[in-house]
């Protein structure tokens, strides 16, 4: 669901802080053109993962351990899935253990000079 | 509360039998898409629900009233198609201020912006519009109408795409203010699944699948790699689609009722599992059995 993904991007990035009222549907449904119902289904997604809570006619809005719950969401799931493809593209192409390790160092390290 | 009651709905042409035994139920201000292919039935489905022609047998409720010959659906609804058919005597500008008159909640403010942002002329004559202009003309009756139950048969006929665009995104505004039923027929689903709340698929007058939109982007997966391990993984499956890649490798597209781990599982052993399109599930459903287009120029 794109647009869970996005207002989770927003919390992460500080556009949403603790106890702040996030888009509603309606907004979120004439920014993206969508309809209302499937952005309320992204919208409750959040509310099942604890990261938004509902007040009753007042709308949505952000729970204090949000930041923390997208965080180890995206690095038990997103990250390691990332983690998986790349073994597994190691793996079809023969790479060696060494040469990925390397590989992923030499990454980091044009990343950390930037 | 439903606003479209259908029961075994029949209707026949002569010797052809176009709908078959439909039966669903439309649910207030939702926005339904009513897909299927060329010659499917949709046509002959929304007529019969706008009352503008009678079912064979079955019952048709519309605000629970049969709408064959019924003032209070036709006040209620409209049907909006590239043939709807004004008096040809009276200028585009004299065309709003008569469909204001019939229509209890025509919004005039809106029919004359949009009338005005598609550069139309009040004196105008609608039988002269291009095909594209005509559509579009058409669809702005149908917005400004804003009656509880709107039907688009193939709203976007010989519209450019940034008049389609326009459309979509004025539909979705105008319902967002005005929430409303509102059916869309159309073969481009994917032109139109993110306006959607439920999809009505037919193919050959009958109903295959009635859902909301979200059920049937999950409703399939399609599972690529080594023929074997691909044939190993879906055995027993009814494949909805099957085509050869390269000399070994298999794309197959079966109903997703598999458990999260079996997926985890058939991933690590190098099969790619994706999801299928929406549009392209469409058309994998609605195959004839005839094979592909391919078969055509096949000459062995």
């Amino acid at each position: 669901m794109q647009i869970a993904e996005w207002i989770e991007s927003e919390i992460l990035n500080g556009h949403f802080q603790s106890d702040q009222k996030v888009y509603s549907q309606y907004q979120l449904a004439e920014m993206y053109t969508i309809n209302p119902a499937t952005a309320a289904k992204g919208l409750n997604l959040l509310v099942e993962e604890k990261i938004l809570y509902k007040k009753r006619g007042l709308g949505m809005f952000v729970t204090c351990e949000a930041k923390e719950i997208i965080l180890n969401k995206r690095k038990n799931q997103t990250l390691k899935h990332l983690v998986q493809e790349l073994v597994l593209e190691a793996r079809r192409l023969q790479i060696s253990d060494d040469d990925l390790f390397h590989m992923m160092r030499k990454e980091m390290a044009e990343e950390g000079g930037k | 509360m439903k606003v479209i009651e259908s029961k075994g709905i029949t209707k026949n042409y002569f010797r052809k039998q176009v709908l078959k035994e439909l039966t669903f139920s439309i649910e207030e201000n939702k926005i339904t898409g009513l897909i299927g292919r060329n010659g499917a039935g949709k046509t002959t489905l929304l007529k019969i629900i706008a009352g503008f022609i009678r079912e064979s047998s079955g019952k048709m409720d519309v605000f629970s009233e049969t709408p064959f010959n019924s003032l209070n659906v036709s006040v209620n609804s409209i049907f909006v198609d590239d043939q709807m058919s004004f008096p040809p005597a009276l200028q585009l500008g004299e065309l709003l201020n008569e469909a204001a008159r019939f229509y209890p909640n025509w919004n005039d403010e809106l029919a004359q912006k949009l009338f005005n942002y598609f550069s139309f002329d009040a004196k105008g004559y609608h039988n002269r519009l291009s095909k594209g202009k005509t559509s579009t003309f058409n669809m702005i009756i149908g917005l400004a109408s804003r009656c509880p139950l709107t039907i688009f048969d193939e709203p976007t006929t010989g519209m450019d795409e940034a008049v389609r665009k326009d459309f979509y995104r004025a539909l979705l505004k105008d319902y967002i203010d005005y929430p409303r039923t509102i059916i869309l027929s159309s073969h481009h689903l994917d032109e139109i699944e993110d306006l959607l709340e439920d999809v009505l698929l037919l193919h050959n007058g009958k109903k295959l699948l009635h859902k909301p939109i979200s059920d049937l982007k999950e409703w399939a997966i399609g599972v690529k790699g080594a023929s074997e391990d691909v044939l190993d993984f879906t055995q027993e499956r009814e494949v909805l689609y099957k085509n050869s890649v390269g000399m070994n490798t298999q794309y197959v597209v079966v109903k997703n009722d598999f458990s999260e781990e079996a997926l985890s599982k058939a991933h690590h052993s190098g099969l790619e599992i994706t999801p299928v399109r929406s549009s392209d599930l469409f058309v994998y459903l609605t195959a004839e059995a005839k094979g592909g287009i391919d078969d055509v120029f096949n000459n062995n």
